[in-house]
């Protein structure tokens, strides 16, 4: 799904936030990405999300190099990928439901359509009855729920989240694990940044390990092995 | 056409939530379509008194005391075969005088003193629109005037020429002060709508990151400038309206003087509706150039 060749992102001079990364994610998989605060977790994300560009090496994503993408591959490509983040990113002026329909409404999915899957995907997440809410009305676990929601909307191939715990209590966070895999049952490929190491233990699926732009561990479950 | 239901939409929901900076905006594009507006009404009833005396323009031949009746009849069939005169009329000595001192009455007096009738008779040529303007009118004088038994050939057209030169340079001076105003409007406009573009940031990067098309990110900002630019030209011709009217029932009779006989009319609907689409072609403008700001 996934594959990444000798990845570099330079920040500023000699500042690698990402050097030359490799790393392959099969379609269908749930990995975390892990590491300290300036690992380049979020820095492979936003490339992932094509946020940004590398300045050296490639992305393949479904056997796309993400580097030959025009403008409308662009976003055709996004359309494929959902993205939770820690602070929700939630339209404050927006209804829970109309937060959701937003994301199909902007591709241009016709009204029913996209009622239909709001729906859908809010009574996936045990939120239905909040549904004429406003983001500022719900608890941080609903936000993120919510969020998880909308990034379900376009029923990606893929779904990256950045530090999707990062707000919220250890309970509200394994819960929110779960939701992510059910998702991955799914068929959905997952990636998750987070340092939250035990989450990961408690999770147990595999993990890479950044400090510094490189990969120091790449871990199998439960099974640790250091690179 | 979903994206252009989802811009003006949102462009109508950021137009309200704009409050007092879309009123500026607003405010801004009237004053704008304003000037020009004023514009229009002064030289669309300018060009209507124009265009009176254009069509009722003449020219005058005036024969010698000695031109005989064959000379006369070489002119008047040289203008009835040149095909640009409307109509003529042989004015002779005695009507001459006798319309002097009708049109003329306190100087009648100073007529009665002179033996001799001083006025040449003369033949009035009525011109055709047309031929003033493919060059006929010109030539038929220029062959009139070396005919025999002619004195003189008066066709006074410089002043009317004068008067439209002078129409035309007071269209492209308020043109250019328009053309001004305008831009400083679609300038404020663009200002207001970036208000817009920053207080919806996060959303315009959702929409970036879920694959949104241009139309759909940056459509939203140009409906929202046209939106602005609409009503403002709105209100500047509603404006102009009851400014019109006011002026109409305050000078009317003396505005239909100064235009000699021609009653002043409000600009017809085709102008208005130039006026709105310009005022909404200035908004989109604004609002295209603050959308570039979008992505």
């Amino acid at each position: 799904m996934i594959t990444t060749h000798r990845l570099s992102k330079l920040y500023g001079r000699g500042l690698y936030a990402l050097r030359d990364l490799t790393i392959t994610v099969g379609k269908g998989e749930f990995v975390f990405l892990t590491g300290p605060s300036g690992a380049g977790k979020s820095t492979l994300l936003r490339l992932l999300l094509m946020k940004e560009r590398p300045n050296e090496g490639e992305i393949i994503v479904n056997g796309h190099n993400l580097a030959n993408l025009s403008r409308s591959e662009v976003q055709e490509y996004r359309r494929g990928i959902g993205f939770v983040f820690q602070d929700f990113k939630l339209i404050q002026r927006r209804t829970v439901l109309e937060n959701i329909s937003f994301v199909s409404e902007v591709i241009g999915v016709a009204p029913a359509q996209q009622r239909r899957r709001a729906f859908q995907v809010l009574k996936w997440v045990g939120l239905q009855h909040r549904m004429n809410a406003y983001p500022q009305e719900l608890s941080g676990g609903e936000q993120q729920r919510i969020s998880i929601a909308r990034a379900l909307m376009n029923d990606p191939a893929l779904l990256l989240a950045d530090e999707p715990t990062g707000n919220l209590d250890p309970d509200l966070s394994l819960e929110i694990m779960n939701l992510f895999r059910e998702i991955n049952a799914g068929g959905t490929t997952v990636l998750i940044a987070t340092h939250d190491r035990e989450l990961i233990r408690l999770v147990g699926r595999r993990s890479i390990t950044l400090d510094q732009g490189r990969i120091v561990e790449m871990a199998e479950g439960h099974a640790s092995v250091t690179a | 056409m979903r994206a252009i239901d989802y811009a003006f939409r949102q462009g109508w929901a950021s137009l309200r939530r704009g409050g007092g900076s879309t009123l500026f905006a607003v405010v801004a594009i009237a004053l704008a379509m304003s000037v020009l507006g004023g514009l229009l009404l002064v030289t669309w009833n300018v060009e209507r008194l124009l265009a009176r005396w254009t069509t009722s323009a003449e020219f005058s031949v005036y024969l010698r005391d000695d031109a005989t009746s064959e000379q006369r009849g070489v002119i008047e069939g040289l203008v009835d075969q040149s095909g640009a005169a409307a109509g003529r009329e042989y004015v002779s000595k005695e009507q001459a005088l006798v319309r002097f001192r009708s049109e003329f009455a306190e100087l009648a007096s100073t007529a009665a003193g002179i033996g001799d009738n001083p006025f040449p008779a003369s033949i009035e040529v009525r011109m055709q629109a047309a031929a003033e303007t493919d060059g006929r009118a010109d030539a038929l004088l220029k062959k009139v005037a070396t005919l025999p038994g002619v004195a003189d050939v008066r066709y006074d057209r410089a002043w009317l020429a004068k008067v439209g030169a002078g129409l035309d340079a007071l269209r492209r001076a308020g043109g250019v002060l328009a053309l001004l105003m305008a831009m400083a409007a679609a300038v404020t406009v663009a200002a207001v709508v970036r208000l817009g573009l920053h207080a919806r940031r996060e959303e315009l990067e959702i929409m970036q990151l879920v694959g949104a098309s241009l139309a759909f990110i940056r459509g939203p900002f140009v409906a929202e400038g046209l939106l602005q630019g609409g009503f403002g030209a709105i209100a500047a011709v509603l404006l102009l309206w009851g400014g019109f009217t006011v002026a109409s029932a305050s000078w009317g009779p003396q505005l239909t003087a100064a235009l000699e006989g021609v009653d002043p009319q409000f600009l017809p609907a085709r102008f208005c509706a130039l006026l709105v689409a310009g005022g909404m072609l200035v908004g989109g403008a604004g609002g295209f150039a603050a959308s570039r700001h979008a992505v």
